[in-house]
């Protein structure tokens, strides 16, 4: 029946849309595993990446990394952490750099140097694909769309 | 040594061609860019600007960005208001210690876009919530003054007039101290700053000197998630008068008496700036609510109230905006002569602009916009602005503007 064949195409053509697992893995906030940090909230991780706040709740300096712009994580993490896009968060950062008021976060170029750098300071926190999340490094906040 | 060799270079290219050295050395840069960024080394170089061009709809006055600047644009398009470049040295010394330099080549009160070392200062972070400044610093009387000429650093053209234009003091030398208190997951931050105050002021061809008149302000800061409250206020403390009586002789060809000057005397007078802020920004909505008063000590200046309401809402790689914008001064009605009333007149505003515009934004660190604002006022709403003809000026005009603002 033509009807029917409709649905199943229908069907077919609505789960083609759907993006694939991989593409929808969900992202972490990760801390080095020895800073005694143990869950953020979602404001809690604005906070830290965004500068206005730059110790942790036990006073322990927080060290952020950031990704660099050509990394699709860095687009999906301010999307889901507050919805903005990069140039609004570039917008952000001219604002705090040519005031005077702070520099932004270090930038590096892939999930694994973001590793390196949570390993190498102690308050160090970046965010990475939640497969990537290795025993160096804790889970405080997961991102959820 | 790069950044003194670069602001010489735009010194000397400063003095030969005043207008152009915006738009060359903007090109220069950007052709350059990225500058130079480096983490491990800790120095970095960033810059800024914008290229705009402005018109209005009337002759009789000339719309200008604030009262820093003597002449401003009328009916014919002119890249004057809005045009700047700015260039930041910011050394990281220590994980503690900080030096930056940033200089600035914007029209100002001489009517030259001489380049200048707006900040100089050393930064020394204590603990990493804690912040202690010295130097020459920006000053922030209102929320968002200090980063005013970054165009891409925020939605509209130019920030809305109604506000800003009686905030002509942009440093300062002195220091500040800022403290952020985290609280729960809200977060506080106090600011305060006291130093003495750098440039002067344009009034007609005359220049007001404000060098060395004392300032002194702070603010409270609340944030949590989306929303920003401040509650600021500064205070400045005059050293020297308005130059109104040479301006008065080389216009109307009048002398002051001396009782008028000393009736209308800005020496041994304070000025205080009271503000609230209110903004709320995330997914694609950016909103901000702004209220301020300014009482003014002397009697040659009108106290104010102003404020603004800005909206804008994310689409794509667009943001649409809508805003309106106010300011009324109150008349003191003691003037002691027709002369005095005459000069008191000029401090006189009373004015509501509505402004609608967009922000596209091109390409990474490059943002278009086009904005109108129409200004409805009364005729003797003066003080804004600057070349005005009393006679004719009725209060209304509209304002159009384009510009491109760039990161390096």
């Amino acid at each position: 029946m033509p009807f029917r064949r409709l649905i199943l195409l229908g069907s077919i053509f609505w789960l083609l849309l759907q993006p694939a697992a991989e593409v929808r893995a969900e992202l972490v906030v990760v801390v080095n595993a020895r800073s005694g940090v143990a869950a953020m909230t979602r404001n809690e991780v604005i906070n830290i990446f965004f500068g206005r706040n730059r110790q942790f709740f036990n006073g322990l300096e927080a060290q952020p990394v950031d990704l660099a712009d050509s990394h699709p994580d860095r687009r999906r993490f301010y999307s889901m952490l507050v919805g903005k896009d990069l140039s609004d968060i570039n917008a952000y950062w001219s604002r705090q750099v040519f005031s005077g008021r702070m520099q932004p976060p270090p930038k590096v170029n892939s999930t694994e140097e973001v590793l390196k750098w949570l390993v190498s300071h102690p308050g160090g926190i970046g965010f990475v694909d939640l497969s990537k999340a290795d025993a160096r490094v804790r889970v405080v906040y997961e991102l959820t769309p | 040594m790069m950044i003194s060799m670069l602001v010489r270079w735009v010194a000397k290219a400063t003095s030969r061609n005043k207008k152009l050295v915006v738009l060359a050395g903007a090109a220069c840069l950007l052709a350059a860019s990225p500058v130079f960024a480096d983490s491990e080394s800790g120095f970095s170089l960033n810059g800024f600007g914008t290229v705009g061009l402005a018109r209005t709809t009337t002759d009789d006055v000339e719309f200008v960005r604030d009262i820093s600047q003597p002449r401003g644009v009328s009916k014919d398009w002119s890249p004057r208001i809005d045009s700047v470049l700015g260039l930041q040295a910011a050394w990281r010394v220590t994980p503690q210690f900080e030096a930056v330099v940033q200089a600035t080549s914007r029209y100002r009160f001489d009517k030259t876009f001489t380049p200048e070392i707006s900040w100089a200062y050393l930064k020394y972070n204590p603990i990493p919530n804690l912040s202690l400044r010295a130097g020459r610093l920006g000053t922030e009387f209102f929320m968002m003054a200090d980063s005013r000429w970054v165009g891409y650093s925020f939605l509209t053209v130019r920030p809305p007039g109604d506000y800003f234009w009686y905030l002509p003091f942009y440093s300062i030398h002195g220091a500040d101290a800022a403290i952020t208190v985290p609280f729960g997951e809200s977060v506080f931050r106090a600011k305060a700053f006291y130093g003495h105050s750098r440039g002067s002021i344009p009034l007609a061809d005359e220049q007001w000197d404000i060098s060395g008149s004392p300032m002194v302000g702070g603010y409270l800061d609340y944030q949590y998630g989306a929303w920003q409250v401040r509650a600021s206020y500064a205070n400045i403390h005059f050293k020297r008068d308005l130059p109104i009586a040479p301006v008065l002789k080389k216009a109307l060809g009048i002398s002051l008496s001396s009782q008028d000057a000393a009736f209308l005397a800005t020496q041994d007078t304070r000025t205080h700036y009271y503000s609230l802020g209110l903004v709320y920004d995330r997914g694609p909505w950016q909103a901000q609510l702004m209220l301020n008063h300014i009482d003014q000590g002397s009697n040659a200046l009108e106290s104010s109230d102003g404020g603004y309401a800005l909206v804008g809402y994310r689409i794509n790689q667009v943001t649409p905006y809508l805003g309106y914008s106010w300011v009324l001064s109150k008349s003191r009605g003691n003037a002691p002569s027709a002369i005095a009333a005459y000069v008191m007149q000029d401090s006189r505003s009373d004015q509501q602009t509505t402004f609608a515009g967009v922000r596209w934004d091109v390409v990474r660190n490059i943002a278009l916009k086009a904005q109108w604002d129409g200004i409805r006022g009364d005729a003797s709403s003066l003080f804004p602005y600057r070349q005005d003809n009393r006679a004719r000026w009725d209060g209304r005009m509209d304002v159009y503007s384009l510009t491109m603002d760039f990161l390096f």
